[in-house]
């Protein structure tokens, strides 16, 4: 069968990294073909190359589309050979209708004067969706008000618009990372349904199900090399995580941690979000880190125990108080200090200096005799930047100034400073140089000999093993196992992870 | 060299110096006057510079608040009625009217805290209809509308300066000094400068952003009492001309000094301006409506863009400098390369 895409010998360095290193793939006309690999594996290095969002290095590079010759990194070029993308921000106005969006892209057509045909235009977004089964959907509704699944799939529809003029390959950039169950199965029928009419589709994911409910052939990486390409048929779940991971493993136990004191944190029965029903201990002194691919409740667990995100039900108590559902001044008082990820949007105020910033949580202790004490706030300012060794160039600097990983750093002793008894720790290196990123270990290590009991949610497994007394693994908003001691290994937490997303609808 | 003069922080200054050069030059004694001194101080200053605080408390915690100008007619109104009909005491109408101001603050706050109403939507809505109940209840304009006495509480003067201005300048002390001495100050400018963040660290930001809209109104409200003692008339749509002017001097002096919205800045702009129109006014003797508004938005064009324009700098150097740092993943679900992921 003929090619529909091939490319061979690309290469990308990024400055101090290899992100792939002579990756050769090749996806044949008609097939679903699914790219799989942990996070930092390559695979959105490789698509985003494709989309010309970055240069491939100048090393012997090949591609085709269709059999005829592509310049890779040059995103025009790549459309105009007919491949098609679907990121997973879905890249869609979420105030504009499916009719609009869907012109935003293929453009009007127009009559006279301008007019655009709306009749038509509608009748086109009806006739793209039916392709995809959707015959009953409202392409007046603004897309934000439609289900994920049909959210997904208006982007589907954009980007097959005109595929009878030659579009060739339709890549789907994990289509389901946000995706509720029940939407990951119609989402499936929709891929089942393009296959059928003979669309070629590459499908990235870290979902293994998906790989082998959908995929005809599946191409792994590991630490940017392409590890095989291999008709799905002849894998089953274990090989193919063993191929991702790059150890085969006995089966795993789940064991208990042998309590060590009293637990200071209690989690009974937490749920909200994407998590559903958590129970959770952790002493004095504990680090417990939380592992889970996108979408098992990881990155929701922290918030809903710091009383960020309101709570369905479950309760938190830390050392004898119980913990508020979407109350953060009251968390706070109660001794929880909270680091979130994404730290430009909930952790730091831009438009502030180091100073605000840092004592942002309680500004008030320094409110002395009528005013504020700008010399004790100074003074306890310049004595966290030289115990967290924060590079910048004094206690007046605007906080965007500063690098991430200084940045990161001033939003840790925001919360050390409260002297918390409960530390969330939420990615708490995402973004950030190994330098500083060995020093923010050291910082959770001490906080821990305090007997601050801390929990740590990463998707960076290195991390977790190397700060954990305990890693509780989840998937699909539970816990599957819990790891103590030796058992706690970058390669099994790995395995876990992918293995029991299994049934992931 | 010309960087140490900072002109993007302190152009009102250099304006304002500027000013008093050129028209001590060309105009001489009748510029540099006492009677000139005392208009320009007053005059324009005193309604465009109650409304500017007005506008800039809740402007702290990013909230706008555009009803401001029917707030001042309110008050006005309000004042004038009560204290005509003489069923009340002077000072029980003027609080009567700043009440019913810090009620209008109130329901503006409700729309913004709690149905999530876009704070300029709301407050452009609450403008209207605090506009409709003024024409609703009073009649047009009423000349000689205050009593002696009750203007004097204000227009009494005191080393020749009238009271009213030491009122605003106490106003102004009080804002200045909740916005730089106190917790809260801080709180409102953590809220407007990220509101997540801000929630997340626990301040309580709707109150700060409903309270300071209480606030705004009642502030604006008080321009409409000074207005009764200075004036002695009323007019019902007098507040809202002078909206504008006040949101100028808000974001031109925002541009001074610290680079955000702030007390002095503001009244900086507001005098380096005035000082500048005064000089026109006494240049083109005839015809001379036109001056304020083009100068107050020429200048407020020109300082804005000298800020920002230092702003984009220093954004393009900070950036130069991170593009040097190996890329950052972007989102959790990103597995664009981590560093530590990917050395072998």
């Amino acid at each position: 069968m003929p090619d529909v895409l091939r490319i061979e010998h690309l290469s990308k360095t990024f400055p101090g990294q290899v992100a792939l290193s002579d990756v050769s793939v090749d996806v044949a006309a008609g097939e679903v073909h699914a790219l799989v690999g942990q996070n930092g594996s390559g695979k959105s290095t490789l698509i985003k190359i494709l989309a010309g969002y970055h240069q491939p290095d100048d090393d012997g590079v090949e591609a085709w589309v269709d059999e005829k010759a592509i310049t890779l990194g040059d995103g025009q070029e790549a459309t105009d050979a007919g491949v098609r993308f679907v990121h997973q921000d879905l890249g869609l106005v979420g105030t504009l209708n499916s009719v609009e969006n869907i012109a935003l892209t293929a453009g009007y057509t127009t009559g006279f004067g301008g007019r655009i045909h709306w009749r038509q235009e509608a009748q086109r977004t009806r006739d793209a969706l039916s392709i995809l089964g959707l015959d009953d959907i409202d392409v007046k509704a603004p897309v934000d008000s439609l289900p994920q699944s049909h959210r997904t799939s208006v982007a589907i529809a954009r980007a097959l618009v005109g595929w009878e003029d030659g579009a060739s390959l339709l890549i789907l950039d994990e289509p389901t990372a946000t995706l509720p169950g029940e939407d990951v199965e119609r989402l499936f029928e929709v891929i089942h349904r393009l296959r059928a009419r003979g669309v070629s589709i590459l499908y990235v994911s870290h979902h293994l199900d998906e790989v082998f409910e959908l995929a005809d052939r599946v191409t792994v990486l590991r630490d940017g090399r392409k590890i095989a390409t291999v008709p799905v048929g002849e894998l089953d779940h274990d090989r193919l995580v063993e191929l991702i991971v790059g150890h085969s493993l006995e089966a795993t136990n789940a064991s208990d941690a042998g309590a060590a004191s009293a637990p200071l944190l209690t989690v009974r029965g937490l749920t909200g979000d994407t998590v559903h029903g958590i129970n959770l201990d952790v002493s004095p002194g504990e680090i417990v880190g939380i592992a889970g691919i996108t979408g098992s409740g990881r990155e929701d667990v922290l918030g809903l125990i710091a009383g960020q995100i309101p709570r369905d039900s479950g309760d938190v108590i830390l050392d004898g108080t119980s913990i508020v559902s979407h109350q953060p001044r009251q968390a706070i008082d109660a001794g929880v200090a909270f680091v979130p990820a994404e730290r430009s949007i909930r952790g730091t105020v831009g438009s502030m200096n180091v100073r605000e910033n840092l004592s942002l949580c309680d500004v008030s202790r320094f409110f002395r005799g009528g005013r504020m004490s700008r010399k004790a706030e100074i003074g306890e300012t310049k004595e966290w930047i030289e115990r967290l060794s924060i590079k910048t160039s004094g206690t007046e600097a605007p906080i965007i100034s500063l690098s991430g990983g200084n940045q990161q750093k001033v939003m840790f002793g925001k919360a050390l400073r409260l002297t918390p008894k409960l530390l969330l720790l939420d990615e708490p290196t995402q973004g950030i140089d190994i330098g500083a990123k060995d020093q923010i270990h050291r910082l959770v290590d001490t906080a821990s000999s305090e007997g601050v009991a801390i929990v740590v949610a990463s998707t960076d497994t290195d991390e977790l093993v190397r700060l954990c007394h305990r890693v509780v693994v989840m998937a699909n908003g539970h816990v599957t196992a819990t790891l103590t001691g030796g058992q706690i290994q970058t390669e099994r937490i790995e395995h876990i992870q992918l293995a029991s997303s299994r049934g992931a609808s | 060299m010309i960087s140490r003069l900072r002109f993007d922080k302190y152009s009102a200054l250099y304006l304002w110096a500027l000013f008093m050069i050129v028209f001590t030059i060309t105009q001489g004694s009748v510029f540099l006057s006492w009677t000139s001194f005392k208009l320009v101080l007053i005059d324009p200053a005193v309604f465009t510079g109650c409304l500017a605080l007005a506008f800039l408390v809740p402007l702290a915690t990013g909230t706008f608040d555009l009803s401001i100008g029917a707030n001042m007619s309110m008050a006005l109104v309000i004042s004038a009625t009560l204290s005509s009909e003489g069923t009340m005491p002077d000072i029980a109408s003027m609080f009567v009217a700043l009440f019913a101001c810090g009620v209008a603050g109130f329901i503006s706050g409700f729309f913004v805290v709690r149905l999530r109403v876009n704070s300029f939507i709301a407050t452009l809505g609450m403008s209207q209809v605090i506009t409709a109940f003024v024409l609703k209840t009073s009649s047009q304009s009423i000349n000689d509308a205050f009593t002696d006495s009750y203007r004097n509480i204000g227009r009494h003067e005191v080393f020749g300066i009238p009271l009213f201005m030491y009122y605003l300048a106490i106003l102004a002390i009080i804002v200045w000094y909740v916005f730089e001495h106190t917790p809260v100050g801080r709180h409102m400018f953590a809220t407007g400068g990220n509101p997540e963040a801000a929630r997340l660290a626990g301040l309580r930001t709707d109150r700060l952003i409903w309270g300071s809209l209480i606030a705004s109104g009642m502030i604006a409200g008080f321009a409409g009492i000074i207005y009764g003692w200075k004036v002695g008339n009323y007019a019902q749509t007098v507040g809202p001309g002078y909206l504008f002017p006040a949101i100028a001097a808000v974001f031109f002096g925002a541009s001074q000094l610290k680079g955000r919205p702030n007390v002095w800045g503001t009244f900086i702009a507001l005098y380096a301006l005035a000082w500048g129109i005064k000089g026109l006014q006494l240049t083109f003797t005839s015809n001379v409506r036109w001056i304020e508004p083009l100068f107050q938005g020429v200048s407020l064009l020109a300082a804005v863009s000298l800020a920002s324009h230092q702003g984009v700098v220093k954004a393009r150097k900070s950036q130069e400098a991170a593009a040097e740092e190996p890329p950052e993943p972007e989102a959790t679900i990103d597995d664009s390369p981590a560093p530590a992921e990917i050395v072998p």
